[in-house]
C-alpha cells in the first residue's frame, strides 16, 4: 500500500514535469513555427521560382551582424504591382493598408552571450545556402542546421578559421 | 513513505531536463519588420553620433552610439579638447535621464493648492499660451532662474528678458562664484584660467576637490594623469590642503589636515618664508607690496591657528619655491567659507610670487573664442537670488521662470528662499523632471532631454571650444524644445522681439548662428558643407590656442578670518559637505547607476551617512552604522555613521545629493539633504553661499541604521552587520 503511494506521487510529478516541459519547449518554436507564421510566406516560390537574390529581402546580410527581415514596403515593391491575389496576399496587402508590421515568429535565434556576424561570413566569400540549406526549394522554411557551437567549430576547423574563444564570445 | 530521497532526485533530474528545453516565455519570439524602411537605419548597425554632454557644466563633446533610433551608449569624444575621448560617471549615465521613467511626458497644469503635487495635463496650445498670457498681465515682471547655459540658448534667453524688460539670473549652485571674484580681483580677468597641472611639477592645492567635481572634472583629472605620469623624467608631486581626506586628497603625496577656513592663513604663512628665504620670481618694485601682505601675521601665530606645525609650513614652502613648475590652486572647501574669495586670492598671491602667470605648468589665460554670436552666461551669485526676496514682495516681479535649476533643493531652508515662490504669482517650469521647485510650479512646459534636442555649448576656461549638439534619437515623450517655446511666445507677443528673434524654431537660429561664425573662421567654404563636418566633428575649435597676458593686480590687504555660525560650546564640530562624483548637488540622485556608484572613500551606495572621526565617535560612544542626529542652530537630520579616520576629530563630513522630497522614484526619501543645517552666511565679496560656515553638535539616538556599503574585503558584494552576525553564529 504505502509502496504504490510512493510509486503514485513519482508518477504524477512525472508527468506534470513532461506536461511542463512540453508546454516549456513550445516556447522555442523552431520546428513548428513555420505552421504558425502569420501569412504562409514560400521561400521556394520567391527564391527558387522567381530566382530572388537573397541580399534583395535580406539586405543587411552583407552589411550588419543581422541578415534582418524585409520591411513590409520591400514586399510591396512587387505586390503592389500584382493583380492576382491569393488568400495569403490579400492578408499581406491587410497589414500594407493598417500600417502595420507583420509579426513574423521568430526561427534562427542564437544566444546573447554568442556575437556572430553575417556580414563577416558573407565577406570570406560563403553562400546564403551553405548553413541555411537550399531554401530555394523549401516550401516552409525550417532549421537547415542546429547552429550550435560543435557546429560553428566544426566549419571553423574546416576552413581553418580563428577557434579562439573571444572569436564570437565577448 | 516509501519515496526514497534518491527516488525523489530522480523525479527531479526530468523536471530539471524539462526546464533545459531552449526558449523561455520572456524570449523574443517575434521578428517584427518596419513597415516602411528607414533609409538611414541598417539593422544591427550602431551610427554614432557627436553631441555635447549637458549633465554638468563642463561641456564635454560626446559620442552618442544609437542603434536602430535608439541610443545605446555615451562615450567620450577623442577630438573634443575639453575632455579628449574620456567620459566620467554622469556622462555615461545621461542615458538614465532620456530614459528616465518619471520624466515628464506632458503640459502639466497644477491642481488643487500650490505645492500639494496635483497637475492635469493639457495641450500645448493651452500651456503656452497661458504662459504668453501671464507674460502679458506682468509687463516687466518676469524673473527667468535658469541653470548656465553658454552658447544660442544663452543668447535667446537673454534677448528675450530684455525685450520684455525682465530679469534673467543665471544661476550654478556649484560655488565657483569665490573663484571667479577672486581672479577677477587677482587678475583683473572676468573669466577662468586654464591651471595648468599638465606641465605643472608641484602642485599646491587648497582644498579643491579638482579630480571629482571641480570646474571641468575629466579635463582636469586628464591633466593630473599628465602630470603624474605624462613625462619621462618627471613624476609632478601634489600636496592637498583640506580639513577632510577628499578623493583628491587621497590621491595626492601629502594630506595636510587643517582647520577649515585658515587656508587664506596658511597661503600667507608659505609666502612669507618664500619671501624671507629670497625664492621669489619678482619684478622690481613688486616686492614691497608682497612684504607688505606678508608682514601682518607672524608664523608662530599662523601654526597655531591653522594648526598646521611651523617645520610643515616651512616645508611646504620650500618644495612650493623650489619646484621648477610650482602652482597652487584653490576651491572647494577653502573657498566655501565666509572669507572664500579673500582665501582664494591668497593663494593667487602665492603664484604671483613664484611667477607662473602665463608660464607653463602655471595659470595661463586663454584667449577665449573670438567672434561666436552668442551672449555669455555668467552665472550670479546666491546672493543675487536671495535678493529676490525683496523685489517680490513689493509686487513689481511677479512671473518666475525655471530651467533647468532647483533653488529650493540647493539653497538651505534657512535663506528662505521659498518666501519668493510664494510671492510670485503665476510660476512656469520648463524642467524635464519633477524636481523640489518644479513642484512648486503652476503650469510645466517640459523641455526635451539634451539627447534629443539642437544645442551649442561655449567651453570657456582653458580649453575655448563651442561644442555642437544634435539630436540623437527621436523625442521619447510630448515635450517640446525649450528653444522653440521661447521663439513661438515672441512671435505671439509680437512687436519689437518678434523683431529681435525671427526665427521659426530653435535649430534654424542655431544654424544662422553658426552661419555668421563659421562664414568667418572657413570663409570660402560654403555652409552647408561646413555644417555638416561640424555635426560630424562635435563642433568647432582651434588645434592651437593663444595666451593673453593680464596684469597683475592688487594683492588682499590683509587675510580676512572666517565666521563661523553656533557657538562653539554648543556647537562643537565643523561641518564640511561634499559633493559626490555622482550626484553633485543632488542632479544626478535620480540616475541609478549614480545611486549605486559606490563612494570612493566609504564605499557607500544609495543614501546618505555622517563621517566621524573614529577618535571622537569614541569619545561619545557611537558605534559604526549608529543612527546620529546631526543638530545645527538651523535644523537636524539623522543619518548613519560611517567611521572615516580622514575627517580631523573636530570635524563632521557629509555628502550632498540626497534627501529629495520630489525629483522621481529613484531619488525620493532616500537619504538625508544636510543643506537643511545650513546658515544663511555668504562670502562678502562674491555673494556666494558658505557652505563650510556652521557649527553642529551630535545626539545619539540609540537606533541602528543599516546603510549599504559594498564590500571591499572580498568576502561578498555587500556587507552589513546583521549579515555578518549571522555568519558568526
Ligand atoms: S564632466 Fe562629466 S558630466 Fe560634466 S560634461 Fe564632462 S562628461 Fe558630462
Amino acid at each position: 500500500m504505502r509502496k504504490w503511494t510512493g510509486a503514485l506521487i513519482a508518477l504524477v510529478v512525472i508527468i506534470t514535469a513532461l506536461i511542463i516541459g512540453f508546454f516549456y519547449s513550445q516556447g522555442s518554436a523552431d520546428l513548428r513555427g513555420q505552421d504558425r507564421q502569420p501569412l504562409a510566406f514560400s521561400h521556394q516560390r520567391h527564391a527558387g521560382q522567381l530566382q530572388i537574390n537573397c541580399l534583395f529581402c535580406h539586405r543587411g546580410a552583407n552589411v550588419s551582424t543581422a541578415a534582418s527581415v524585409p520591411p513590409v514596403y520591400i514586399c510591396m515593391t512587387c505586390h503592389r504591382a500584382l493583380k492576382e491575389q491569393t488568400p495569403e496576399t490579400q492578408k499581406l496587402l491587410t497589414y500594407w493598408n493598417n500600417k502595420e508590421p507583420i509579426p513574423w515568429i521568430r526561427l534562427q535565434r542564437l544566444p546573447d552571450f554568442v556575437r556572430f556576424t553575417h556580414e563577416m561570413h558573407l565577406a570570406a566569400g560563403f553562400k546564403c545556402t551553405e548553413c541555411h540549406g537550399q531554401v530555394a526549394q523549401m516550401t516552409s522554411t525550417p532549421r537547415a542546421a542546429t547552429f550550435e557551437m560543435g557546429w560553428c567549430i566544426s566549419c571553423h576547423q574546416r576552413n581553418g578559421a580563428s577557434k579562439d574563444c573571444f572569436t564570437c564570445h565577448y | 513513505m516509501d519515496l526514497k530521497r534518491r527516488d525523489f532526485l530522480k523525479v527531479l533530474g526530468v523536471t530539471a531536463a524539462g526546464s533545459l528545453l531552449p526558449g523561455c516565455a520572456g524570449e523574443t519570439k517575434k521578428l517584427i519588420p518596419y513597415v516602411i524602411p528607414d533609409e538611414e537605419i541598417i539593422p544591427g548597425v550602431a551610427d554614432w553620433y557627436a553631441s555635447v554632454c549637458r549633465e554638468c557644466d563642463a561641456g564635454c563633446g560626446i559620442l552618442v552610439r544609437v542603434m536602430e533610433g535608439r541610443a545605446k551608449k555615451v562615450e567620450g569624444n577623442p577630438a573634443h579638447p575639453v575632455n579628449r575621448g574620456k567620459l566620467c560617471a554622469k556622462g555615461q549615465a545621461s542615458l538614465q535621464g532620456l530614459y528616465n521613467p518619471d520624466r515628464i511626458q506632458e503640459p502639466l497644469q497644477r491642481e488643487g493648492a500650490r505645492g500639494e503635487g496635483r497637475f492635469r495635463p493639457i495641450s500645448w496650445e493651452d500651456g503656452i499660451s497661458r504662459w504668453v498670457s501671464t507674460l502679458e498681465k506682468y509687463p516687466g515682471g518676469a524673473v527667468m532662474i535658469s541653470r548656465p547655459v553658454p552658447g544660442t540658448l544663452s543668447r535667446l534667453f537673454s534677448t528675450f528678458m530684455k525685450e520684455i524688460s525682465g530679469r534673467l539670473l543665471f544661476y550654478d549652485p556649484s560655488g565657483e562664484g569665490t573663484l571667479q571674484a577672486a581672479n577677477r580681483r587677482s587678475f583683473g580677468v572676468d573669466r577662468f584660467p586654464e591651471y595648468d597641472i599638465a606641465n605643472a611639477t608641484y602642485l599646491l592645492s587648497f582644498g579643491t576637490p579638482f579630480l571629482s567635481d571641480w570646474l571641468s572634472p575629466v579635463h582636469y583629472g586628464l591633466a593630473y594623469g599628465e602630470m603624474r605620469q605624462g613625462r619621462p623624467a618627471v613624476r609632478g608631486r601634489f600636496v592637498q590642503i583640506e580639513p577632510r581626506l577628499s578623493m583628491t586628497a587621497a590621491s595626492a603625496d601629502r594630506w595636510v589636515p587643517l582647520r577649515p577656513g585658515t587656508e587664506g592663513l596658511l597661503a600667507l604663512g608659505i609666502g612669507q618664508v618664500i619671501l624671507k628665504e629670497g625664492r621669489v620670481r619678482l619684478a622690481q618694485g613688486d616686492r614691497s607690496r608682497f612684504e607688505k601682505l606678508y608682514g601682518t601675521v607672524s608664523l608662530d601665530q599662523i601654526a597655531a591657528k591653522t594648526e598646521v606645525p611651523r617645520e610643515e609650513i616651512i616645508r611646504l614652502a620650500r618644495e612650493f619655491s623650489e619646484a621648477a613648475a610650482p602652482l597652487a590652486i584653490g576651491g572647494g572647501t577653502a573657498s566655501s567659507q565666509t572669507n572664500g574669495t579673500n582665501t582664494l586670492m591668497a593663494v593667487n598671491a602665492l603664484n604671483l610670487l613664484v611667477g607662473n602667470l602665463g608660464e607653463s605648468g602655471g595659470i595661463r589665460f586663454i584667449e577665449p573664442l573670438q567672434g561666436f554670436p552668442a551672449a555669455a552666461a555668467t552665472p550670479v551669485s546666491d546672493q543675487a537670488l536671495l535678493n529676490l526676496k525683496d523685489s517680490f514682495k513689493n509686487k513689481k516681479r511677479s512671473l518666475l521662470m525655471l530651467y533647468q535649476s532647483n533653488p529650493l533643493y540647493t539653497l538651505p531652508p534657512s535663506t528662505h528662499f521659498g518666501e519668493v515662490f510664494d510671492q510670485a504669482a503665476f510660476t512656469v517650469s520648463f524642467s524635464s523632471f519633477m524636481d523640489e521647485s518644479t513642484a512648486m510650479a503652476d503650469l510645466i512646459l517640459p523641455d526635451h532631454f539634451f539627447l534629443e534636442a539642437w544645442g551649442d555649448f561655449l567651453s570657456d576656461g582653458g580649453t575655448p571650444a563651442a561644442g555642437l549638439g544634435q539630436p540623437v534619437v527621436i523625442p521619447r515623450n510630448n515635450t517640446r524644445p525649450v528653444g522653440d517655446l521661447f521663439l513661438s511666445a515672441a512671435k505671439r507677443i509680437g512687436g519689437n522681439i518678434e523683431k529681435q528673434l525671427p526665427w521659426t524654431d530653435f535649430r534654424t537660429m542655431l544654424e544662422d548662428q553658426w552661419k555668421t561664425f563659421l562664414a568667418r573662421e572657413v570663409p570660402g567654404q560654403p555652409f552647408e558643407i561646413a555644417w555638416i563636418e561640424r555635426l560630424q566633428q562635435g563642433g568647432w575649435w582651434k588645434p592651437e590656442q593663444r595666451l593673453i597676458s593680464v596684469s597683475r593686480r592688487p594683492l588682499p590687504e590683509s587675510i580676512e578670518s572666517a565666521q563661523f555660525e553656533g557657538d562653539e560650546k554648543q556647537f562643537p564640530f565643523y561641518l564640511t559637505l561634499f559633493e559626490s562624483m555622482g550626484l553633485q548637488r543632488g542632479e544626478g540622485a535620480n540616475r541609478p547607476w549614480l545611486q549605486e556608484l559606490p563612494d570612493p572613500a566609504t564605499t557607500v551606495v544609495w543614501g546618505s551617512w555622517v563621517e566621524i572621526n573614529p577618535r571622537t565617535a569614541r569619545q561619545y560612544g557611537i558605534q559604526e552604522r549608529e543612527i546620529v542626529r546631526v543638530i545645527s542652530p538651523y535644523g537636524e537630520v539623522e543619518a548613519p555613521v560611517i567611521f572615516f579616520p580622514g575627517n580631523r576629530p573636530d570635524l563632521i563630513s557629509m555628502p550632498l545629493g540626497q534627501g529629495h522630497t520630489a525629483y522621481g522614484r529613484y531619488a525620493k526619501g532616500r537619504g538625508v539633504n544636510p543643506v537643511i543645517l545650513l546658515a544663511p552666511l555668504v562670502d562678502r565679496d562674491s555673494g556666494t553661499l558658505a557652505m563650510g560656515a556652521t557649527r553642529v553638535r551630535i545626539e545619539r539616538t540609540g537606533r541602528r541604521g543599516k546603510p549599504v556599503l559594498v564590500d571591499q574585503t572580498g568576502e561578498g558584494t555587500r556587507r552589513s552587520p546583521e549579515g555578518r552576525r549571522r555568519s558568526e553564529t
